[in-house]
């Protein structure tokens, strides 16, 4: 029988947001929302969403004197990220 | 983009476009460290050659510093001109092993010119460049860098066996492979990738 997908990581913005920070050490918000092209609302919402569910850590501080919210991918967003990508794989049996 | 949810195939395509877009903005311009340095080293040398072997001036080996004093400016300007707001793991691996080589082969350097307890040091900083680049292309995984490494660390040898300000010539040929000719390979490669993603 198939596993279910996360429902948290299958929705457009919130896999771009895990997709991008899989493979970087950080990246801030400006490059994220550049990246997904997304609304800063919308962006900040699901941001918050993986952070409560801790696939992601969000670190707020200032860049002189601009604001700059940087984050980076936890070990536990890797894990669900991996296991993600392992259920989509079977799905389309990969 | 928005919170909408995707078919499996949708989101393995999502996946692999934002990761590849993500890769290809770092390999865009990748070569230019090893073109700043490896153009200001052989000019250098060049330089040091000429000049010296023209006027008999050791004072001329102060051209040597031209490296550093252009290079590093030089390295922040297209420091500032790299992908804003994200930070890569292999990057941050690369800069610290280049400090480390850099600041070996400074050390090397400055020991050499003040206090002359180095006979061969252009034999030294072609070992340890040679090193920093083999390792510099394992990292990326970018053979023509381990290729021209190994080759640089081979070729360091030969500078043993030559004397005087010709050892310079050398110096500069093994700089033309180990780093400009990589170099303009990796833009080239960073540029395709660009296009591509």
């Amino acid at each position: 029988m198939l596993k279910e997908l996360n429902p948290l990581l299958h929705s457009e913005l919130r896999l771009a947001i895990m997709s991008i920070l899989i493979g970087v050490e950080s990246a801030d918000f400006v490059y994220l929302k550049e990246e997904t092209q997304a609304t800063s609302g919308n962006l900040s919402v699901q941001i918050d969403k993986l952070s409560t569910a801790e696939y992601i850590t969000v670190e707020k501080g200032f860049k002189g004197k601009k604001p700059k919210t940087t984050c980076k991918i936890t070990n536990k967003g890797k894990k669900a990220f991996a296991e993600y990508v392992a259920v989509l794989k079977s799905y389309i049996k990969l | 983009m928005e919170d909408k949810n995707l078919s499996e195939k949708e989101s393995l395509e999502l996946i692999t476009r934002m990761i590849k877009n993500t890769q290809s903005k770092f390999e865009m311009n990748a070569g230019v460290p090893f073109l700043i340095f490896g153009y200001l080293t052989v000019i250098a040398a060049v330089a040091v050659w000429f000049a010296v072997t023209r006027t008999g001036n050791p004072q001329w080996n102060f051209l040597w510093f031209i490296i550093i004093a252009i290079g590093y400016p030089v390295k922040m300007i297209t420091n500032r001109k790299k992908v804003k707001g994200v930070k890569s793991f292999v990057d941050g691996v690369i800069t610290k092993l280049w400090i480390v080589f850099g600041v070996a082969a400074f050390l090397v350097s400055l020991d050499a010119m003040f206090f002359y307890n180095i006979d061969n040091i252009l034999f030294i900083i072609v070992l340890l460049m040679g090193m920093g680049t083999a390792l510099t292309g394992m990292i990326i995984r970018f053979s023509p860098s381990i290729i021209a490494g190994f080759a640089s660390i081979a070729i360091s040898f030969l500078l043993l066996q030559v004397e005087g300000y010709d050892q310079c010539l050398i110096f500069a040929a093994v700089f033309v492979l180990m780093m400009v000719i990589p170099g303009h390979i990796l833009n080239c490669k960073g540029k395709k990738d660009v296009e591509r993603a």
